[in-house]
């Protein structure tokens, strides 16, 4: 483990790195290594697939102050690709559907003051111990927010959901303005660990001018 | 509460406090969790594993955690124990049918030496609804008054209007934080 955390430091090294890493070592990276990480990764870093048969099944964001649902996709497991907006923020999805999500929002996004973000998934026939989530926000190579939750046990079979209510980090006004012109640079990395193995990865980044 | 426990929260950076909800299915679990949280309660289905909520509440984050309470989830519950602080029993005060198994099941957690720590808070849940016993019928029926071994309270509440549920929610937190946050 001390070779990948040495060159996960290397940042300009990074986009090599994490293709080796994909190549090479996709079922040996813990928290401690991406929480190093100083900016987005390059590609993923493990498959697509894990054994757990962990799948995201819905994203939903509501802002509490007005009592509305901002966002709400969700992906029937038994119909693939079966997406649905609710709203007037779209969501396109690419090759790496299930993976990736491009958000669309307004620049009105930006002044949201409490909102809950919810994620829904469900696991295979297999328990998951000690499931845990690092989300890493970042504009450009700044971060902007780290999440970091412990799941702990998930049911064989379980469909489980997970909402995250929080205070909207304030974010000073030049930031705001840049966010908003420069669309596609503000992403962020999920990172999904099973007894601090990294199994799944998803991405997404957002536009605010919408 | 251990000295060792004391000192485990105090290293926390923010004062954080895990609420376990459990009881019988159709107790309300869901409904309550929801309604605590301003969310539509119109569309609930059984739940089939967990639903976490995690906010911010009187100055505490407080991480919710409502498990499935069908008979073929429960032997899953005891994975949800560590750590807890506080847990909420929720009854159907209107299911009488099922008071004997109801009790059963609470007594099971009683006995458990990973909620030894917790605070118990139990909800007679569905006090709109014509049939429902009181809280002080629930609690003679659970033989509540027998309980040494936590401290405890039980309030008759309605996740449908929301009635008393505010109030019950903050007596837990306010007794968790007595008894755990007291050297701050
Ligand atoms: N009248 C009335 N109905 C309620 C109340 N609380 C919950 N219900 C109803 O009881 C049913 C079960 O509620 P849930 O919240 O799904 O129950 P649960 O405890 O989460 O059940 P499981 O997930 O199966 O463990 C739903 O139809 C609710 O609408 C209440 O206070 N009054
Ligand atoms: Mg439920």
């Amino acid at each position: 483990m001390s070779v990948v955390q040495k060159q996960i430091n290397v940042s300009d090294e990074i986009d090599n790195v994490c293709e080796d890493l994909e190549l090479k070592l996709k079922n040996t990276i813990t928290p401690d290594d991406v929480l190093k990480l100083a900016k987005i990764t390059d590609g993923f870093l493990c498959s697509n697939t894990n054994e757990y048969q962990i799948e995201f099944t819905r994203f939903k964001i509501r802002d509490l102050e007005t009592d509305t649902v901002l966002f709400d996709i969700s992906k029937d497991p038994n119909v693939s690709e079966n997406n649905d907006t609710t709203d007037d923020n779209k969501q396109e999805t690419t090759e790496d559907s299930g993976r990736f999500v491009r958000y669309l929002f307004s620049s009105s996004f930006l002044k949201l003051k409490h909102v809950g973000a919810t994620v829904e998934f469900q696991v295979g026939s297999k328990d998951v111990k000690n499931f845990r989530m690092i989300e890493r926000h970042f504009f450009k190579d700044r971060v902007l927010k780290t999440f970091d939750f412990n799941f702990g046990y998930c049911i064989p079979n379980s469909r489980n959901t997970c909402e995250h209510i929080y205070e909207f980090p304030k974010l000073p006004q030049d930031l705001i303005d840049q966010m908003i012109a420069n669309p596609f640079e503000t992403r962020s990395d999920s990172f999904y660990f099973v007894d601090n193995k990294l199994v799944l990865h998803n991405k997404a980044d957002y536009s605010y001018n919408g | 509460m251990g000295f060792l426990t004391v000192l485990k929260k105090m290293r926390q950076k923010e004062k954080e406090m895990r609420i376990l909800l459990l009881g019988l299915d159709n107790a309300g679990k869901t409904t309550i969790l929801k309604r605590f949280n301003g969310e539509p309660i119109d569309q609930i289905s059984p739940t089939l594993g967990f639903n976490i909520k995690t906010l911010e509440h009187r100055g505490y984050t407080l991480n919710l955690w409502d498990v499935g309470g069908q008979k073929s989830l429960r032997s899953y519950w005891r994975n949800y124990f560590e750590s807890t602080d506080g847990l909420v029993w929720v009854v159907d005060a209107a299911d009488r049918m099922r008071l004997d198994a109801c009790k059963d099941e609470l007594n099971i957690l009683l006995e458990e030496e990973r909620l030894a720590g917790a605070t118990l808070l139990v909800l007679a849940n569905k006090q709109d609804l014509p049939g429902a016993l009181s809280a002080q019928e629930i609690k003679d029926i659970l033989e509540l008054d027998k309980i040494t071994t936590h401290h405890w309270s039980v309030v008759g509440v309605s996740a449908v209007t929301g009635d008393k549920l505010l109030n019950a929610i903050d007596w837990l937190i306010g007794d968790i934080a007595k008894r755990i946050f007291t050297l701050d």
